[in-house]
């Protein structure tokens, strides 16, 4: 094991296991947050791993889990629409704390790569889980009035 | 020789799957399926099995929560209209 696998140990214990718990105990509005950050939280540490490895397809991995963790979390701010518009979740520390730890993971990966068509994609990547990530986090507050007929 | 790695992995499916099987209600089970995609996802990774991983994520993240709150959403919406009736 290297440093960054190391890295990838302590970040997915640590930030994957309180989305497990998280999203195992407490109310409603505390467990859908949590399964939103899951996937923000797990990211990150696929890219460590990637790098670890030194395999770089693996970043294919963290690209597919940007692209589709934000959209299982609008399957849940949808369908849970009634049961969390009396208690919307509100939690922008934690959301923006764990956009800011893909940012700086991103970065510090894009600085060890150099510039190239990997950086370019690192930043697709970093870019899709921010994005993705405070897009679903709104969406779940109810930030998207519109979206609850039906 | 990546043994931490994996064990720290392996404790964390552990936890998402039991808690999976010990949560009551089917829409906090579906929240907790879906945590429990992406850290089998990643037990398939750690174990250098990144293709078995990638259909994890696009199978457990947005699909299977997909499935169970429809079939959820159609279950209330039949016993409200029951209920309805009865009254």
């Amino acid at each position: 094991m290297n440093g960054w696998t190391w890295t990838a140990t302590i970040a997915l214990g640590v930030g994957v296991g309180a989305a497990v718990w998280g999203v195992v105990t407490g109310p409603l509005r505390r467990r859908v947050v949590a399964q939103n950050l899951s996937s923000a939280l797990a990211a990150p540490g696929l890219l460590l791993l990637a790098q670890g490895y030194g395999r770089p397809a693996y970043v294919d991995l963290a690209l597919l889990l940007a692209l589709l963790g934000p959209v299982g979390t609008l399957v849940f701010a949808r369908l849970l629409a009634d049961d969390l518009a009396g208690d919307p979740p509100r939690a922008w520390a934690v959301t923006l704390a764990v956009a800011g730890y893909g940012a700086v993971v991103v970065l510090v990966l894009c600085a060890v790569t150099g510039p190239g068509r990997a950086m370019v994609k690192l930043l697709v990547v970093g870019a899709l889980l921010i994005g993705g990530n405070l897009v679903a986090s709104r969406a779940l507050s109810g930030g998207f009035p519109g979206s609850r007929r039906g | 020789m990546d043994d931490p790695l994996i064990v720290v992995v392996l404790l964390l499916v552990a936890a998402a799957a039991t808690a999976a099987v010990a949560v009551r209600d089917p829409v906090r089970q579906a929240l907790v399926l879906a945590v429990l995609g992406v850290c089998l996802a990643l037990l398939f990774t750690v174990t250098q099995a990144p293709d078995v991983g990638l259909s994890q994520l696009a199978v457990g993240s947005a699909v299977t929560p997909l499935l169970i709150m429809l079939s959820v959403r159609k279950v209330r919406r039949r016993q409200q209209d029951g209920k309805e009736k009865e009254r």
